[in-house]
């Protein structure tokens, strides 16, 4: 029997949608461990009316000295364009900061779009870079108009690096996850903490986003509040429960981009789920078919979000994966080339990941040996912006022994990605 | 146990990647693309400017690319945020093309692994031919490699003898 006939699920398909796929649909007997990958595709059920959840936005702008020029300019137009989005139902507020910060738009509904367009054209830039300011202000007025169904969500941007204040920032980000408002980092230029900022966004629930040129604010600002209007489930959350014999090696989302996804904690946090993407998780597992094939399932996953346009806000989705074990290897079938894809651009970002920890050790060698690999398979994926980046920095590395900051972000937010994975439409 | 090729590593039983390098581990047997008598069909093309004039019209912001593929009319989306690339999934020469065209009969049809991609160019939506054994049709016209020539909604792209339906959105 195939394996997709063996995926039982559980209750009425709600307004979340599994879409799951297995490696392998038979795993042979004498193996002492295999490894076994399953692919999840998380979906909002297409059917269901998909109604625009009012949101309640805040944008934190640095505007230190270091903004001056275009970057100012297309920050401005940015969140001009944002506001020109705004519906009547949406709670709008604008934050500055530098040494200090100042509540520019104080949040409220029924946002008076010239009015504040034109305040937002009087944005001068001075000062340093606090980051924790402006952050404790964005959070303040977030929590002015918010209500059971808004969006709570916070864009911030930055181009600089904030000193002493990291801890404070990342505890306040860890309490917005906790209370339901996710944050949209951006980091514009080379000087920015990635690290902090790439913590922030996942500690909320959010996404960080590296913009390397200033011309392209205005175009991230647009997209993401385009985004935000299609956000149909938040608090998305993912549990598994595993037979004797199972083992989760590793799990990351796919996409909308690629992360490392925590099942530690008693639920793996994903973030919002827009309409018109799918979230895809893969999932690696070690089977030891010795102790699990007299059970019924490998294992049982869970996925739950907060559906504010739905009637009883919680909705869940369940399903149980099954393998079949067999002594004559030769059964399996192909590898769904889903997985295999997705496993090839996976293979890119986790040689990215290990190039970065070989030099935190000191291992340039190993480091610069690993750029080089990636700058080759980029090339013969087509990839050949990437491809030159980790080329230039391999060559940086081995003469000097350091990244440039600029090609640190571009390979890192590069092989982050590089997984687009279209979806099959079926219709039945 | 397995021993990757490349790293020397041990590695569990049915691993698809080495953990260690991330070289592709499994034996393939995809074959290289023959080359086909490839014959367009003629029909009538809308001029490039006039495509973009039609492209101008729309406002920029995400495009969603919907392809109806060959008989079957399998139909895969995708939202064009780079590009798209179109052929054989081919890992052991890190071929990962987002539209795997394998179970399309693409070997069959003349699709190269490395065929073609959609892009996005300056918010108009193009095609580009990667040097493909077979050639690249939008409405019957053959691409010269590596020239991206626009793509409009409803055209009709061929790639080797696959025809593929084009719905932008």
């Amino acid at each position: 029997m195939a394996l997709a006939d063996n995926l039982a699920v559980a209750n009425l398909p709600p307004a979340l949608n599994l879409n799951i796929k297995v490696s392998h649909q038979y795993m042979a007997t004498q193996f002492e461990q295999q490894a076994f990958y399953v692919l999840v595709d998380i979906t909002h059920t297409p059917d269901l009316p998909k109604l625009r959840l009012p949101l309640n936005l805040a944008v934190v702008l640095d505007t230190s000295t270091s903004m001056q020029g275009v970057r100012l300019q297309q920050a401005k137009q940015g969140v001009q364009q944002i506001i020109d989005q705004l519906t009547p139902e949406d709670a709008f507020s604008l934050i500055t900061f530098s040494d200090k910060a100042k509540v520019l738009l104080p949040s409220e509904r029924h946002v008076d779009k010239a009015r504040s367009k034109a305040i937002v054209s009087t944005i001068q830039s001075r000062g340093g870079t606090e980051m924790l300011q402006g952050l404790l202000a964005g959070m303040q007025e977030l929590g002015v108009n918010r209500t059971p169904q808004s969006v709570n969500h916070l864009i911030f941007l930055t181009d600089g690096q904030t000193y002493g204040d990291e801890a404070a920032c990342l505890e306040k980000s860890e309490w917005a996850g906790v209370n339901k408002i996710s944050f949209t980092t951006l980091g514009v230029g080379a000087d920015w903490n990635e690290t902090l900022l790439d913590q922030m966004a996942m500690a909320s629930g959010g996404s960080s986003i590296y913009i390397d040129s200033p011309r392209e604010i205005a175009e991230v600002f647009k997209t993401t509040m385009h985004t935000l209007t299609l956000v149909v489930a938040r608090e998305l959350s993912a549990k598994l429960e595993l037979s004797l014999g199972v083992n989760l090696v590793e799990a990351f989302q796919i996409t909308p981009y690629i992360t490392r996804v925590n099942f530690n904690s008693p639920a793996a946090s994903l973030g919002s789920l827009a309409a018109n993407n799918s979230k895809t998780l893969l999932l690696e597992f070690r089977v030891q078919a010795e102790l699990c094939q007299s059970y019924d399932y490998l294992m049982k996953l869970n996925v739950e979000g907060d559906i504010p346009s739905q009637m009883d806000y919680q909705n869940w989705e369940a399903a149980e994966i099954k393998a079949n074990f067999t002594s004559e290897p030769a059964k399996n079938t192909e590898i769904p080339s889903v997985i295999v894809t997705a496993l090839g651009k996976l293979a890119i970002f986790k040689l990215q990941e290990k190039a970065m920890i070989d030099l935190e050790h000191g291992e340039v060698v190993m480091a610069t040996q690993r750029l080089e690999t990636m700058a080759t398979r980029l090339l013969n994926m087509g990839e050949s912006d990437l491809a030159r980046s980790a080329l230039l920095e391999a060559g940086r590395l081995a003469r000097s022994g350091n990244l440039s900051a600029e090609g640190r972000k571009k390979i890192r937010y590069g092989t982050r990605n590089l997984s687009v994975l279209p979806k099959e439409i079926n219709r039945d | 146990m397995i021993k990757c090729p490349f790293c020397g590593t041990n590695q569990v039983a049915n691993t698809i990647f080495c953990s260690e390098c991330g070289v592709y581990l499994l034996e393939d047997e995809r074959r290289g693309t023959e080359a086909l008598d490839v014959d367009p069909k003629n029909w009538s093309d809308e001029t490039a400017n006039e495509v973009l004039a039609a492209w101008d019209k729309k406002k920029s912001g995400t495009i969603v690319v919907r392809l109806k593929i060959g008989e079957k009319q399998r139909e895969v989306e995708t939202t064009l945020v780079k590009s798209v690339h179109l052929g054989r999934l081919d890992p052991a020469s890190d071929v990962f093309p987002e539209v795997d065209l394998t179970n399309d009969d693409g070997l069959g049809k003349g699709v190269s692994r490395r065929h073609a991609r959609i892009l996005k160019r300056d918010n108009h939506v193009v095609v580009e031919d990667l040097g493909s054994i077979n050639g690249t049709f939008v409405n019957g016209k053959r691409l010269a490699p590596y020239i991206p020539e626009p793509l409009n909604d409803g055209d009709q792209l061929q790639v080797g003898t696959l025809m593929i339906e084009v719905s932008l959105g």
